[in-house]
C-alpha cells in the first residue's frame, strides 16, 4: 500500500463533505435543540435564543396600530391632561420606532434598549387602562391587545438546560414508546433469525428451485416498506381483509375487527408484516455464510461419529457466528428505528399501542412542531442505538473491521 | 436409510412450498382485488378469488386521477440522480481507502459504519431547518440528504470489491507513468465494473424506497415519490382498497423488473455488504 499524497486526499473530500453536512452536523444540531424550548409555530420560541432578543417587525407593526388607534380615539379623550399624556406616549413610541425603522425580523438588543422598551410598554399599559376607565373609546377592546403585543416584542431566552430531559424521563408516553419499540425489535428480530436460519439451512441443501426461491425472496425485500405496509393494512383490515378473516376462522382472534383495533393484535400485525418483509433477506445473508463453510468439515465430523444435530451445534453455528452477528446487528438497528412500516400500517394506533420512539418523535416534531422536545426523544433513541451497537461490536470483536 | 432420506426431502419440499406461498400470496391477493369493484370488495364478494365483474376502473382512476405516474416519475428522477452522484463519490473514496495508507483511516471507516447505524430521525430536524432557510423544501434537492442512507453502504460494498482486485496491476501502471486518476479510470474501473454496478443497483433500490426524508422535506404532492404518494391513498376516513391495490400493482412492476434482471448482482451486493467473506 502506498502513502497518500495531496491529490489522493481529494478522492475522500466529497465523501467527507457529504457526511459532515448531512449526517454529523445535524446530529450536533439536534443535540443543541434539546437544551431549548424550541417550537416552530410559536413566534417567541421559533429560534435558539440564549439571550433575549427583540422582534423588530412585530414592534414596527404594533407601534403603527397603537398610534393609529390612539389618534382615532383622541376626540373622545376630553381632559387636556390626558391628551398631553397621549401625545407624549406617541412621541416616545415614534422616537423608539425611528431607531428600528430599518430592522426586520428578530434582532439582538442590549440591556439599555430592552429597559426602554419595557418602560414604554409599562407607560402605555397604564395610560390605556386609565383612559378606558374614564372614557368610552372606539378601540376599547383592541388597545389592550395591541399594548400586550408591545411586551411580546421582547423575546425571552428559551434556553431551558436539562429541563427537557427531566420532562422526558417522567413522560409516561416516552416509556410506553420505548417499551413498544423494544417489544417490536426483540420479537421481530428473534423470529426473523430463527425462520431465516431454518430457511437458509433448507436452501443450502436444496438441489432444485434455488433460483426461483431467490427471486421470490428478493421481491419483499426490494419493494418499498410503505407499499408493503399498505398491502398488509388491506390484508389485516377488519371488514374485507382476508388474513384477518383467516385468523378469525382459525380462532386466533374473536372477531376479524379486533386484529387492528386491539393493542396486542395491532402489534402482532406489525411484527408479522416486518417478518414477512425481512426474513427472506436474513435467509439470503445467512445462506451466503453457510456456503462459505467447507464441506470437508462436515465429512470429518461425520467420520468422528457426530450426528446431524451435533454437527449443526459444533460446526455450523460456531462458523456461522460472525455472519449471524453482523446480520443481527443491522436487523436490530433497523427494527429499532422502524418508522414507515408502522406509520403506514397503524399510525401508532390504536391509542398509542404501537407507537414506537420514531413515531412519537415524528409526531412531536412535525405534528406539534415542537423541535426541542422531539429532539430529546430522538437523542434518547440515539443513545439506545449506540448501546445496541456497542454490545454487538463487543461480541463481534475485530470481525467487523477485519472485513475491510 | 433410503426412507429417512425421502422423509427429509418431503419435509424440505413442504417447507419450500409453504415459504413460496407465504411470500407470493399477499401480491396475488392484491392483484385479484385490483380488478374488483368497490361493491364486491366491501360486500359478500370480499373473499372471492375470481372477481365476479372484473373491472379496470381502479387502474384508470389511479393512473389518471390520482396521478400515480407523477410519483413514479419523481421516484425515477430522485433515485437515478442519487445513484449517479453517490456512485461517483463512493468510488473515489472507496478506492482511496482500499489502496492507500493514511492517518485516521480506521477512524474514517468507523465513522462511515457509525453513520449507517444512525436513526434517520436524528438528522431530519436540522436538515428540515436547513432546507427551509435555503428555500429547498419541495424540490429535488432532497437527493442530497439521501446520502445519509446510501453513501455509507455504497462505500462499504465498494471497498470490499476493490480489495479483491490485485494491486500488482496498478503497480505496473504506475511504472509506466500513469497518474492516480488515470489508474482509476483505465485499470480499476473496468475491473471493478461488476462491483460498481452491484452497488449502483442497491443504491437505486434504497433511494427508490426512501420515505421519511421525502414526506418531511417535500410535503407538496407534486414532489411525492412512490412510497409517499401511495401512503396518501390511505386517508383517515375512507380507504378505497381497489385503488390502493391497483396502485400497489403498478408500483411493484418496476421493482419486479429490476429484481428479475439483476437478482445475481443484488444478492452479491447484499452479501458482500453484510457478511464476512
Amino acid at each position: 500500500m502506498r502513502k497518500m499524497g495531496v491529490k489522493e486526499w481529494l478522492l475522500i473530500v466529497p465523501t467527507l463533505l457529504l457526511i459532515a453536512i448531512f449526517s454529523l452536523w445535524p446530529v450536533v444540531q439536534s443535540f443543541t435543540y434539546t437544551f431549548f424550548d424550541y417550537r416552530l409555530n410559536n413566534q417567541q420560541k421559533a429560534g435558539l435564543y440564549l439571550s433575549e432578543r427583540f422582534n423588530a417587525s412585530l414592534f414596527n407593526e404594533t407601534q403603527m396600530y397603537l398610534t393609529m388607534f390612539l389618534d382615532e380615539d383622541l376626540p373622545n379623550i376630553k381632559a387636556a391632561g390626558d391628551q398631553d399624556r397621549v401625545a407624549s406616549l406617541n412621541k416616545d413610541l415614534s422616537s423608539v420606532a425611528q431607531k428600528y425603522k430599518n430592522e426586520k425580523g428578530v434582532i439582538k438588543i442590549n440591556k439599555q434598549e430592552k429597559t426602554s422598551i419595557e418602560q414604554l410598554h409599562k407607560n402605555a399599559k397604564e395610560l390605556v387602562t386609565s383612559l378606558n376607565q374614564k372614557y368610552k373609546l372606539i378601540h376599547k377592546d383592541d388597545l389592550p391587545h395591541v399594548v400586550n403585543d408591545l411586551q411580546k416584542c421582547v423575546i425571552p431566552s428559551n434556553f431551558i438546560g436539562l429541563q427537557g430531559y427531566k420532562q422526558a424521563l417522567s413522560d409516561t408516553r416516552v416509556g410506553i414508546a420505548l417499551g413498544n419499540t423494544l417489544v417490536f425489535t426483540i420479537i421481530s428480530v428473534f423470529l426473523e433469525l430463527v425462520l431465516g436460519l431454518g430457511l437458509a439451512l433448507v436452501l443450502n441443501k436444496a438441489m432444485f428451485g434455488q433460483g426461483m426461491i431467490r427471486t421470490t425472496s428478493l421481491i419483499p425485500w426490494a419493494i418499498p416498506t410503505a407499499v408493503a405496509a399498505l398491502m398488509w393494512s388491506y390484508l389485516f383490515n377488519g371488514s374485507s381483509g382476508i388474513i384477518a378473516h383467516l385468523f378469525e376462522m382459525v380462532g386466533l382472534v374473536d372477531k376479524s375487527q379486533d386484529l387492528l383495533l386491539s393493542g396486542s393484535g395491532a402489534m402482532a400485525s406489525t411484527i408479522l408484516a416486518d417478518v414477512w418483509k425481512t426474513t427472506p433477506y436474513m435467509a439470503l445473508l445467512l445462506l451466503a455464510g453457510l456456503q462459505n463453510i467447507s464441506k470437508d468439515l462436515y465429512e470429518a465430523a461425520s467420520i468422528d461419529g457426530a450426528t446431524k444435530i451435533q454437527s449443526f451445534f459444533k460446526v455450523t453455528l460456531p462458523l456461522l457466528k460472525p455472519s449471524i452477528l453482523v446480520a443481527l446487528l443491522f436487523r436490530t438497528l433497523d427494527a429499532f428505528r422502524v418508522f414507515d412500516l408502522i406509520y403506514v400500517l397503524t399510525g401508532g394506533g390504536p391509542g398509542g399501542e404501537t407507537e414506537t420512539m420514531s413515531i412519537y418523535a415524528y409526531k412531536v416534531m412535525f405534528g406539534q412542531t415542537n423541535f426541542g422536545y422531539g429532539s430529546i426523544i430522538v437523542m434518547l433513541m440515539f443513545v439506545c442505538v449506540a448501546i445496541i451497537a456497542i454490545i454487538f461490536v463487543k461480541f463481534l470483536g475485530a470481525n467487523l473491521m477485519e472485513r475491510s | 436409510m433410503q426412507s429417512s432420506k425421502r422423509k427429509l426431502w418431503i419435509t424440505f419440499g413442504i417447507v419450500v412450498v409453504v415459504y413460496l406461498i407465504a411470500m407470493v400470496f399477499p401480491f396475488f391477493w392484491v392483484f385479484v382485488t385490483s380488478f374488483k369493484t368497490s361493491g364486491e370488495i366491501f360486500g359478500t364478494g370480499a373473499f372471492r378469488v375470481i372477481p365476479k365483474e372484473p373491472t379496470l376502473q381502479n387502474y384508470i382512476t389511479v393512473l389518471f386521477e390520482k396521478n400515480i405516474l407523477n410519483s413514479i416519475k419523481n421516484s425515477l428522477i430522485v433515485a437515478t440522480t442519487t445513484t449517479i452522484y453517490i456512485i461517483v463519490v463512493a468510488t473515489f473514496s472507496a478506492y482511496a481507502i482500499s489502496r492507500f495508507h493514511f492517518k485516521g483511516k480506521n477512524i474514517l471507516l468507523g465513522l462511515i459504519l457509525a453513520v449507517s447505524m444512525f436513526p434517520q430521525m436524528v438528522v431530519i430536524g436540522p436538515v428540515y431547518n436547513l432546507f427551509e432557510n435555503l428555500k429547498w423544501l419541495n424540490s429535488y434537492a432532497v437527493v442530497l440528504p439521501y446520502s445519509t442512507i446510501t453513501l455509507p453502504m455504497a462505500v462499504w460494498i465498494l471497498v470490499t470489491h476493490f480489495n479483491q482486485i490485485p494491486g500488482a496491476l496498478e503497480e505496473s501502471a504506475k511504472m509506466d507513468g500513469a497518474t492516480t486518476f488515470q489508474t482509476l479510470y483505465k485499470i480499476i474501473f473496468p475491473l471493478a465494473a461488476p462491483g460498481v454496478f452491484t452497488t449502483a443497483i442497491i443504491t437505486f433500490i434504497s433511494a427508490w424506497n426512501e420515505f421519511l426524508l421525502t414526506i418531511t422535506l417535500n410535503p407538496n404532492a407534486e414532489y411525492h415519490t412512490v412510497p409517499v404518494g401511495i401512503s396518501f391513498l390511505r386517508t383517515q376516513f375512507e380507504i378505497l382498497w381497489g385503488q390502493v391495490s391497483a396502485a400497489t400493482v403498478i408500483v411493484t412492476i418496476p421493482t419486479l423488473i429490476i429484481v428479475l434482471i439483476f437478482q445475481r448482482q443484488i444478492v452479491s451486493g447484499l452479501t458482500s455488504g453484510g457478511v464476512k467473506e
